[in-house]
This record gives C-alpha cells, structure tokens and sequence, in this order.
C-alpha cells in the first residue's frame, strides 16, 4: 500500500530524514518509534504533504501512485490520514462543519452525491459514543478550548468518519490520561481490517498495549536504525533509546 | 485625485445660495464655524492616515454648480426597503422622502424634520459643521419612554450620481427616552457612474435604562466616499449594543463616539470591515466613560486584500472618578496581501483609580498551520482559505443585535469575500 524508498528530506539547511525505506502493506499496524528528534513526525508530515519540508531524494508511492505529484488534499482524498500530534484549533469553523465539509472530500472523489444532513449526524454520534464524546464537540469551534485529550479523541473521531486507506497517528497517545488513551486505542482498533494500514508513530510504548502492531521501528537520526516485532518495542522500554543510539553508532 | 483643500469661497457661495427658511441662521453659523477651524488634514491627529482630499475634490466640483440633488428615490431603495423588515425613513440624495411624520405615528414613534423644529443639536467636530452649513433638512425620531419596539427602525440614507459628482448630507437625531427599547438599522447605499460623496451625522441619545440594538451596513458604490459620524449619549443603566459592516464604498471613515455618563451603562461596539482594490475604510471609536461602574468593549475586525488600506483607533478614555469602569479593546485584522496595509492603534487614557482595562491590536495572515490541517482533510487550498477567511469574520457576524438579519448578512458577508478574493469590488 505505501512504499518509501530512500526518502531524504530537509526543512531550510537541516537534513532530517537521511534515506529512510518502509514498506506498508494493507492489513498492518506499524509502529515508529524513537527519540525526540529523531524524524519520526518529519516523515508522517512529509507523507501527508507537508510544503516546509524540502524532499531531496528518494520516492514514495501510495498504492502504486507518486505521493509527491499530489496536493495535501489529493492525498487525503485518496484514502490517506494524518491524525496531527497538534491538533490545530480554528475558532470560527464548527466541529461538525469541518467534518461533513471532509467526508463530502472524499465522496466527491468517488463520485459520490453528498453525505445527507441526517445520516451525518447519526453516524457522528455513533462513532461519538464509541469514543466517549460528548455530541456537544460537534457544535464547538475545530479543537476550540479542547484539553489535550479532548483534541486527540477528534483526531480519532475524524478517522473513523473518514475511513482511510492508511492512517498515519503521530503521537496520538502523548499527554493521554488512561481513559482517553483506551477511548483511542479502541477507536484505532476498530478500523483496523485486511483492507487498511495504520502508522502508529509514538515514543512510549504505552498505546502498543492497546494496539498490538505487527512490525516495529525505530528511527534514530533520520534512518530506521532497527525493526522487529512486538518485542522490539517492549525490549526499548526496557532498556531506552540510548541503547539503539549506542547500537547504531557502534 | 488632486489634493485640494475644499474651498471656502465655494461652500460660502453655496450657503447663500440656499432657500431661505428656519434653517438659515443655523447653516450661516455653521458656515463661520468653518470658517474659523477649518477642515481636517492628515495634520491633525485624528485624520492622519485618512487623506479626505478626494472627498473634497468632489465637493468642489459639486459646490461650483450647487444644484442641490434632486430628491428623487432610486429604485434601489425599494429594493432594499421591501427586502428588510422595518419601519424606513428614507433620506436620498441628501433629501428627507415621503411623509414621516405618518411613517412614525403608524408605529407609535415621533418623527419630525428639523426644519419644522426651527432647531438643530450642534457637534463639536468640522465635519459635522460642514454638514450643519450645507443641511437641507434632518430627521428627529423620538421613541417614547417605556415603549419597546417590534420591529427595528430603519434610517436608509441613499444616494445616486448622474454625469456630475455630488455631494449630499444626512442629518438624524434619534432619542430613546427612558426605558424605551428598540433596534436600529443604519443602512448606506448609493449608485452612480460620477463620484459621489456622503457626510452623515447621526446623534443617538439613550435615556436610563434604554436599550438599542444597532447595525450599520455600509454598502456604497466603489467609487463613492463617505465620511459617517454617530454621537450617542447614555445615561444611567441604558445598554447600546453596535455592529459596523463596511461592505462597500472607496473611501469610508467612521466615527463612532459613545459617552457613557450615567452609571452602570454598557456599549458594546463591534465591527467588521472588508476592503479590497483601492479601498481605504478606517474606523475611530472612542468611548468615554465619565462615571463608573459602567462597561464598554470595543471589538473591530477587518480583512484587507489586494492594496486596501485600512485603519482602527480606539480609544477608552476613563475620567477622574469612573471608578469601577470595565474597558476592553481588540482590533483583529487578517491581510490576504502583502499589497494590503493596516494601521491599527488601540488607546487607553485612564484617570481613576479601580478600573479594569484591556487592549489588543493584532496583523497577520491567514494561520499556515491550519490551513494545512484543512487540506490534509481533503479541502482543497481555496476552499481552506475561504473556510478560515469566512471564520475569521465569524464572531463579528454572530453577534449581531438584530437576529433577523443574521442570515442575510452572513450572506452579503460571504459574497463580499468572494469579491476579495476574486478582486472584484462589486
């Protein structure tokens, strides 16, 4: 589903990512982790399109398709989703708004009629209820005034309103009390299917307990220094990040 | 446009030209006090970043021949009085339309021309001087003590140019007695391929417990000028709640000057200003607050495309003694060019001890990050552009007074942006 070949990128003259090669196929949960710094946001960001940052080799194809000749928001339209470490908020722009505006994105794109004001709010408040929200965030402004958590839980709804192809989480389980961090970890597991992949990138280990991936790897210096499985991850929390650094540098 | 002052020997010649009637004596003092402190400069403080030269170069033209416009009605203002719900007074081209009097009685409200009067209030400013020396004839509405209006009263002041650039000015005095409580709709239009250019003087008065919900739409032709003033004065306990769109016009100034001198009053002043090509539309709010406790907020926003330029002042001036005055000032503004220019200045002058006061001026683009975040779901970049252009207007819009306008604005808004966007003033 997604391939990435040697992808080298920078933002102004710092090179972040220094070749890095992943292969995601559909029916998979990844996980990326490592160090703060180490690129692990710099790549979900370039996937989705961010312009800050500069590609200056390597390819990425998302089912067969150069994601680079492609806009943001052809991206998402084809089936990709990045839940932000930061969610941004937008005073001004109603949850709910922003929601159908997105859904109808991608039913365009399959030359579907858009979504009916009533279907639309029955499935909003259904896929709420799973995630223990309050139908009241759709009526609020985009993450306006939410808690951290409050933030991620909409990262979360928009996803399993949108139904992606491949789902990019970029620190979705930070600053997570134990309930929102289960309310996530449910909702990513019910849209995990043969069909479609998912990208956890993390720093602890805490979301995995939730979320079983099934290949793990760890970024150091803009490269993927190590993968594995499960114990990959479990083996780090164990023994902490220098001890890929001093691996990778040995 | 030349820069020329407006001629003296010219509006003198105009003065003695007018008919005769109750008005005279006022227009001839009006005249001397011109005369005597002559017309703004961008020397002076107030008229810095605003040239009024283009204004004035159209009153010259039209001073030279002085015939006063005709009193027709444009079409336009049937189209808008049929299209807003509320009891109109119309003053096109600078002339008081139809019977008033009636207009006011069928509502319970009294409605005068000042003519009739004999009498007119004078404001300390050369603008409305120039008006007072020029006036044909003002309206006086007075709305009763204790009565409460069902629909807003709409005071549509309407002009229209033929082959030569014009001149008109508007004169209205509305006082709500004590209790009386109703809204306003303050509604500019014109239309006319020849400059034209508006001096509008409006004195609102609000008697105790008084309350006024007022909206003020500006939407001039884009080649037309228009120089607008509204003095309102509250006592004790009276609320006045304000929104401004400026939609329209080339060059618009507005000053709004609130007074708040009985205690526990409450001015609640907003406004959105929208400005593209060759517009320049600047706003002056200035409240004093001479007793406390008494609250005011002032909150402009303002999106500037293109090489629009645009300017806010807002000044709280606390006295000596309005202690327990509450005062909050925010002047947001978004440029969609770097051609667009803003200039923005929010003014504190207090003299009492317990008050609390805040201000705030903001310039900026529109956020990158969320823009990003709209287009990695799927919204294309302008659609995202016009989503957060459109929010950032948002909360001017939501807190209209007249709930019954909500949608129509919102809509006239939108299609404002649009013209932004696209470069089109019309």
């Amino acid at each position: 589903m997604l391939k990435i070949t040697n992808l080298k990128a920078r933002i102004g003259e710092v090179e972040i990512l220094r070749g890095i090669s992943l292969t995601v196929n559909a029916g998979e949960v990844h996980a990326i982790m490592g160090p703060n710094g180490s690129g692990k946001s710099t790549l979900a960001q370039v996937i989705a399109g961010h312009e800050d940052y500069e590609v200056t080799e390597g390819t990425i194809t998302f089912e067969g398709v150069d994601l680079f000749g492609l806009a943001p928001e052809e991206r998402a339209r084809a089936g990709l989703f990045l839940g932000f470490q930061y969610p941004v908020e937008i005073p001004g722009v109603n949850n709910a708004y922003l929601l159908k505006a997105a859904v109808n994105a991608r039913r365009k794109q399959h030359h579907k009629s858009e979504i009916d004001a009533f279907e639309f709010l029955k499935l909003a408040k259904e896929k709420m209820a799973l995630l223990g929200m309050d139908p009241k965030f759709l009526n609020r402004g985009v993450n306006e005034g939410f808690s951290g958590g409050e933030k991620k839980r909409n990262e979360i709804l928009q996803m399993a309103m949108l139904e992606p192809k491949l789902a990019i989480l970029d620190e979705t389980d930070s600053g997570l009390d134990i309930d929102a961090l289960r309310a996530v970890a449910e909702g990513v597991n019910a849209l995990r299917s043969p069909e479609r992949a998912i990208i956890l990138v993390t720093h602890y280990q805490r979301l995995l307990n939730y979320v079983e991936p099934d290949h793990v790897h760890v970024l150091s210096d803009g490269r993927i220094a190590r993968s594995g499985d499960k114990t990959l991850a479990m083996e780090l929390e164990a023994k902490g990040y220098d001890w890929i650094r001093e691996a990778a540098s040995a | 446009m030349t820069g020329a002052a407006l001629s003296i020997d010219a509006l003198e010649a105009a003065v003695q030209r007018m008919a005769e009637d109750s008005l005279t004596p006022h227009r001839r003092a009006a005249l001397e006090r011109v005369k005597k402190n002559g017309l703004p400069t961008t020397r002076d403080e107030d008229w810095k970043y605003t040239e009024l030269t283009p204004a004035f170069d159209v009153g010259n033209r039209w001073l030279s021949g002085l015939e006063p416009p005709g009193g027709a009605t444009p079409p336009l203002a049937q189209a808008i009085t049929e299209s807003i719900d509320a009891t109109w007074f119309i003053i096109a081209n600078g002339s008081i339309v139809g019977d008033c009097a009636a207009a006011g009685a069928s509502v319970g409200i009294e409605a005068l021309r000042i003519s009739e009067l004999g009498a007119q209030a004078t404001t300390d400013a050369p603008l409305a001087d120039l008006n007072a020396a020029l006036l044909k004839d003002g309206l006086r509405i007075v709305v009763p003590a204790a009565a409460r209006l069902t629909r807003p009263i709409g005071l549509l002041c309407i002009d229209e140019t033929t082959e030569r650039p014009a001149m008109s000015q508007v004169r209205i005095e509305l006082e709500l007695a004590d209790a009386a409580c109703c809204e306003v709709l303050e509604y500019h239009a014109s239309l006319g391929a020849a400059p034209h250019f508006a001096n509008a003087v409006i004195h609102l008065r609000l008697g105790a417990k008084a309350r006024a919900g007022y909206v003020r739409i500006q939407r001039r032709d884009p080649l037309h000028m228009l120089a607008g003033r509204l003095d309102v004065d509250q006592a004790r306990g009276s609320e006045f709640s304000h929104v401004g769109f400026d939609l329209g016009g080339r060059l618009v100034r507005n000053d709004l000057q609130v007074s708040l001198a009985g205690t526990r009053a409450s001015a609640d002043l907003s406004g959105l200003y929208l400005a593209g090509t060759d517009q320049h539309i600047d706003n002056h709010i200035r409240v004093d607050h001479r007793v406390g406790p008494a609250t005011s907020r002032q909150e402009y926003r303002g999106i500037l495309a293109a090489n629009a330029r645009c300017v806010w002042n807002g000044k709280a001036i606390v006295h000596p003694g309005a202690d327990g005055t509450d005062a909050e000032q925010a002047n947001h503004n978004l440029l969609l060019s770097s051609g667009a220019e803003m200039d923005t200045k929010p003014e504190l002058e207090i003299y009492a001890d317990e008050v609390k006061c805040s201000h705030g001026a903001t310039v900026g683009q529109l956020d990158e990050r969320a823009l990003f975040y709209l287009r990695t779901r799927g919204i294309s970049s302008e659609e995202a552009t016009r989503i957060l252009t459109k929010a950032f207007g948002s909360s001017i819009v939501g807190h209209l007074p007249i709930a019954a306008l909500r949608d129509t604005l919102a809509d006239w808004v939108d299609a404002r942006l649009s013209g932004l966007t696209e470069g089109s003033n019309r």
